[in-house]
């Protein structure tokens, strides 16, 4: 207040008093809201929770997408575009599409299974073995029934299921990478 | 004023927690027990300071109703933050931060509410009970009618010492923000009271 010292505005206001008693006493109400305790501060827990899942939700999000956006070439294999050229009756083998699929898949199998532990080779190996025996026996069964519609139907799925196997192993390994190279 | 207060105090100590020997009231250790928890001493604290709060309060709001309401508001949310008091400046600056902080957020917090207190303010003719006499009186209510940002600053300024700096820390404004509103503040004072005798 040195810039006033010398201004009668300066030193009246200085003398204003800065104590003032209410007109009615304000600790009834203040009582009654500090009753309950520590209400503020279990709103600012809950807003607290809250921003944690909003955070939680959209990290998840953003991961998904990103994930979703790096399925390389593998994703452009679509089962629809390998399954249009499937052949029954006399030959039950799929067709060329899902061969080239299926080979390239096979290839890059080898190369990403080498980055994985030892027991999730294991897992994955036990997985495609039980697929190709089911394929397998449902091509026995076409032989003797080729125009079963179910078989055929189920032959299909068999196929679907493989490459879907083959397509998860591909991304499961990029994840870890991707991880490793962070 | 001084004596009324005091009488106010003498009344008051009868249900307020001891005191120590040497009769002033052992404000730390009632901050200690507040702490945890102990209303009575947080009420014993409130006996302490509510002149000091509430006089802020209504310096800086101009309005008994809205400065009655943010004493009450400033006490709650010191009472809510009073774990994180640590001592790093004592405790009536602590609660005046609290309490205009408490007077800015109020008037920020609804347009609305801030018409209805400016009608209010403008109907009623009774001048505030701020128990200034004389010149002092004529001061305190030319200050009532200053624009909110000057009054806030000429308040903490001129009437309760705080510098600049200090001021405009508590506002959220600069403290070359601070000056201008002070000269702001001075000029439009210095309009009101020049036929009372107070010119420049």
């Amino acid at each position: 207040m040195t810039e006033m010292n010398d201004d009668k505005l300066t030193v009246a206001a200085a003398k204003l008093g800065t104590e003032i008693s209410p007109q009615r006493d304000l600790w009834p109400g203040i009582a009654e809201a500090i009753r309950m305790p520590r209400r503020v501060r279990r709103t600012s827990m809950f807003a607290q929770a809250a921003a944690i899942v909003l955070l939680v939700g959209a990290s998840s999000g953003v991961t998904y997408i990103a994930v979703k956006g790096q399925q390389g070439p593998v994703t452009q294999l679509t089962p629809n575009l390998v399954f249009e050229q499937t052949a029954y009756a006399s030959r039950y083998n799929p067709g060329p599409g899902f061969e080239e699929a299926r080979d390239e898949l096979a290839a890059q199998l080898d190369v990403e299974l080498a980055r994985l532990s030892p027991q999730t080779r294991a897992d994955i190996a036990a997985n495609r073995q039980v697929l190709r025996e089911a394929i397998l026996d449902i091509q026995n069964a076409l032989e003797n029934d080729p125009d079963n519609a179910l078989l055929q139907a189920r032959l299909v799925k068999a196929y679907r299921e493989e490459l879907s196997v083959l397509r998860r192993v591909g991304g499961l390994t990029r994840n870890v990478m991707m991880r490793n190279d962070i | 004023m001084s004596a009324l207060l005091t009488a106010n105090r003498s009344d008051y100590s009868q249900t307020m927690l001891p005191t120590t020997a040497d009769g002033f009231a052992d404000e730390a250790a009632w901050i200690n027990r507040a702490q945890r928890s102990d209303t009575r001493a947080f009420e014993s604290l409130y006996r302490l300071h509510v002149d000091k709060v509430y006089g802020l309060c209504l310096r800086m709001t101009g309005n008994v109703s809205e400065a009655e309401d943010c004493t009450q508001d400033a006490f709650i949310q010191a009472w809510n933050k009073l774990a994180k008091f640590r001592g790093d400046s004592a405790f009536a600056t602590w609660l005046h931060r609290i309490a205009v902080n408490t007077v800015l957020g109020r008037m920020r917090s609804s347009k609305r509410e801030q018409d209805r207190i400016q009608a209010v303010a403008e109907t009623s003719a009774a001048p505030l009970a701020t128990g200034d006499v004389g010149e002092l009186r004529d001061l305190s209510e030319a200050v009532d009618k200053l624009p909110a940002g000057a009054r806030h600053v000429f308040v903490l300024h001129a009437v309760y010492g705080y510098s600049h700096e200090e001021a405009g820390s508590m506002l959220g404004i600069a403290a070359g923000t601070s000056k201008a509103q002070l000269h702001r503040a001075r000029r439009l004072l210095a309009q009101q009271l020049k036929q009372q005798g107070f010119e420049e």
